[in-house]
């Protein structure tokens, strides 16, 4: 591998029983230190590579309280501060409707000194009255990216609240027009937002939920979002899964840092192949993928069969360059030592995927009043997070839950639990512990 | 055997210029002369998939250079999966067997005329799977040995000599493999098949043995393992021996690790007319027995060698394939080397 490519690790358990079908690997993606081979970011004298735009939420409730617009306005200006020299940007202020805030003309600026203290002025002067319609936020700055042909274009989204001024469908339908134009990085303050709404945006648009319960904290956030946007070098990077004749992929799903099931987001690349997307990526970067393929049994002392071939692709002026690539064997034995072994990485974040799925089912009974399901969710993953060492997650449970007894997942649910920590462990719960070769 | 041959006036095959019996190389041009046959893999993969070429259903596909089938993924076989050689005098086969992701045997063969008469020589290595690079280790072997005795046989050495200064040959070949306090490891033997003598070197518990009509048959090698120790030492019979878990722990072998293994070479004067075996324990496991081995040998391998090499091949698979097996055959007395080989430039001296 060169320094600008990406090294792409297998690990599996190859052997499957003679009538065996499913192979499941755990793939580990690793940026390269100078991936910058492909786009690099705005340089002097370039095209710039990368746009930004911070979208506000400017509805009547970020006066309430009145610290919300004001740590939002400072957020802002704070993101704007640490956007490089040469890089497009600019502001959107969010309420029924979307309005571009700087540049004033729904144009973008480049970065620098002059542009940037341009900007914290219009920010200054945000008010907040109005409504929520987020779908019409996103449809804007997807209209302020178009005139500008930067690679990496990327939003932070902030909100406080539901999406009440459009109907869910009219969100959908904008996400999916922003699907592939730009990322975005969602952020609920308070605690009168929709979990599963900012979610739900973030999974299609590659970018991360979380919540800032204390508008105080907003600013440190907003920078730290931003330079980890500054980082990202490479865009538009599909992991790409081929495989056989008479086999197919069951599943793709990111499992760490987050678990995000991919599997329905496949366009197909070729006859045997298909492309997930998965986003920019900084050099140095490196995410686990769970990739479970299903395959026709060649038989017992059969030669290997090659089950997948799992690569990075991006596109580049000749056409989608493979930057990496990995093989999934599978072999057939009799042996039942061989093929009953779980190769540990899988186990791990077969387990994580099961710690997100019994949180979010856990919280989402209790929402319904089914304290019996709730209760066998969320003790079960309280056992998953302590076997684990998901040491976050389990912080954010014993909040939610109290533990009896932690290896059997013995759990009461709280009866009195804060709306910011049932919100913080929802949108924390896809959060995973890297497994260790 | 120990006296030197006869200079007799030879052509170059690529050059024309003249060359002496006992080269191996022409003087003039460089080319080998009749080099010997190893069981080295070309370069890359079959061209295409065993299994999907059968299949009308399938599309052609082409095969990655990893050697995976671009239709339904499986691994093609590799030159050295299953490789035969046919020398005339002398043919093998050899196979990766089902069990074993890899083919660890390796042989070499070669046959060429001298003013005794014509000389087939045959070497088998098994790499030791707990060794490093077995499979490299047992093809460097057999390739440095063959070489070794070929030219030793040219030049009309001692027989015994010869034997042993291939395993010197083979030994060093194993150094320059070696890297880093790892010693990549092999059995060997070797068979000069003279004429009137057989002379047989070897190291470890890949055999030879003389198969004949009758009750002539007999193992011309002991093994060096702990099962045949115990069968010596009268502690076991021999089905016991080989029954238990130790049986194929071998005490002497071809290493670095191993400064002066000290081979054996015996001479054996054939009776009369039978065949030469020479093969790994990868079909001995299923019939140690010269007789049963004769058995299922003769007659076919006194006209066709190569044809019942890969019978005996397909014995050791049929019976569970556990392990990699090589088999060579030479039909005794050698037949006179023929002027055309289906196999590559073999010997530009046949014929007379």
């Amino acid at each position: 591998m060169t320094d600008s490519g990406f090294t792409v690790d297998v690990d599996q358990n190859q052997y499957l029983p003679e009538d065996g079908r499913e192979v499941s690997a755990i793939v580990t993606v690793t940026a390269g230190a100078d991936a910058a081979g492909l786009s690099g970011p705005g340089s002097a004298g370039g095209e710039p590579g990368s746009a930004e735009i911070v979208i506000v939420d400017c509805s009547g409730s970020m006066e309430y309280p009145h610290t919300k617009i004001a740590e939002a306005r400072a957020a802002t200006a704070a993101a704007v501060d640490v956007v490089r020299d040469g890089v497009w940007f600019a502001v959107i202020a969010g309420t029924n409707r979307a309005q571009p805030v700087f540049p004033a003309d729904g144009s973008m600026a480049r970065a620098d000194a002059s542009s940037r203290a341009a900007a914290r002025q219009a920010v200054a002067g945000l008010r907040a009255e109005g409504g929520t319609a987020i779908g019409q936020w996103l449809m804007l700055a997807r209209q302020v990216f178009e005139a500008y042909p930067a690679k990496l274009r990327h939003v932070i989204l902030l909100t406080d609240g539901k999406n009440q001024h459009e109907s869910p469908e009219q969100l959908a339908a904008a996400v999916g027009q922003c699907e592939g134009v730009f990322s975005c990085d969602c952020r609920g303050v308070g605690t009168d937002w929709e979990v599963n709404e900012l979610r739900t945006i973030a999974t299609a648009l590659l970018g991360t939920v979380d919540i800032v319960p204390d508008p105080s904290g907003l600013a440190a956030d907003f920078a730290a979002m931003m330079e980890s946007a500054m980082g990202k070098q490479v865009a538009d990077v599909a992991l790409r899964v081929w495989t056989p004749q008479k086999a197919s992929v069951k599943f793709v799903k990111q499992v760490a840092p987050v678990v995000d099931d991919l599997t329905g987001r496949r366009t197909p690349s070729g006859p045997q192949s298909g492309d997930y997307p998965t986003g920019a990526w900084g050099p140095g970067e490196s995410r686990d993928y769970h990739v479970g393929v299903e395959v026709t049994p060649a038989g017992v002392g059969q030669p290997e069969t090659l089950a997948a071939r799992v690569g990075l692709v991006a596109e580049s002026p000749s056409g989608a360059e493979v930057l990496g690539q990995g093989k999934v064997l599978a072999r057939w034995t009799d042996d039942e030592a061989l093929s009953t072994k779980i190769n540990p990485r899988v186990a791990h974040y077969t387990g994580q995927a099961e710690l997100a799925a019994a949180i979010q089912e856990g919280l989402e009974a209790r929402k319904q009043g089914d304290e019996e399901t709730a209760t066998a969710k969320l003790g079960r993953a309280v056992a998953l997070a302590h076997q684990s060492g998901n040491e976050d997650t389990a912080k954010l449970l014993a909040k939610v839950v109290d533990v009896v007894d932690v290896e059997t997942g013995t759990v009461r649910l709280k009866k009195q639990v804060e709306d910011a920590d049932e919100m913080a462990l929802d949108t924390r719960s896809t959060k995973t512990v890297r497994a260790r070769k | 055997m120990t006296a030197g041959p006869l200079p007799v006036d030879k052509a170059c095959p690529s050059c024309g210029a003249q060359v002496e019996d006992t080269d191996s190389f022409c003087e003039s041009c460089g080319t080998e002369l009749a080099p010997p046959a190893v069981s080295t893999p070309p370069p890359g993969y079959t061209a295409e998939c065993p299994v999907c070429s059968v299949d009308p259903a399938s599309p052609p596909a082409a095969i990655s250079a990893e050697g995976y089938c671009e239709s339904c993924g499986r691994k093609v076989p590799s030159g050295r999966d299953h490789s035969e050689l046919d020398l005339g005098l002398l043919a093998g086969a050899t196979d990766r067997g089902l069990r074993h992701l890899r083919n660890e045997d390796a042989m070499a063969l070669a046959a060429t005329d001298t003013p005794g008469g014509p000389v087939a020589i045959a070497v088998v290595c098994d790499g030791v799977s707990t060794s490093p690079r077995p499979d490299e280790a047992s093809l460097a072997a057999a390739q440095a040995a063959v070489r070794a005795l070929l030219t030793s046989v040219r030049r009309g050495e001692d027989r015994t000599e010869a034997s042993l200064a291939a395993v010197r040959s083979a030994h060093q070949a194993l150094a320059r493999l070696g890297s880093g306090g790892q010693a990549p490891s092999t059995t060997y033997v070797s068979a000069v098949i003279d004429c009137d003598a057989i002379t047989v070197c070897w190291l470890g518990d890949s055999r030879a043995y003389w198969l004949a009509a009758g009750s002539g048959a007999m193992r011309l090698s002991t093994d060096d393992s702990v099962a045949e120790e115990m069968v010596a030492a009268g502690a076991l019979a021999e089905a016991d021996a080989l029954a238990s878990p130790h049986a194929h722990v071998i005490t002497r072998w071809l290493g670095v690790d191993f400064a002066d293994p000290q081979p054996h070479v015996v001479r054996f004067e054939p009776p009369g007319p039978g065949v030469v075996l020479v093969c790994s324990d990868g079909l001995w496991n299923y019939r140690p027995d010269a007789a049963g081995l004769a058995e299922l040998t003769l007659p076919a391998a006194c006209t066709d060698p190569l044809g019942t090499a890969t019978a005996l091949v397909k014995f050791a698979l049929d019976a569970g394939g556990s392990d990699n097996i090589t088999v060579v055959l030479a039909p005794v007395p050698l037949a006179p080397l023929a002027q055309e080989r289906p196999h590559p430039p073999l010997s530009p001296y046949g014929g007379e």
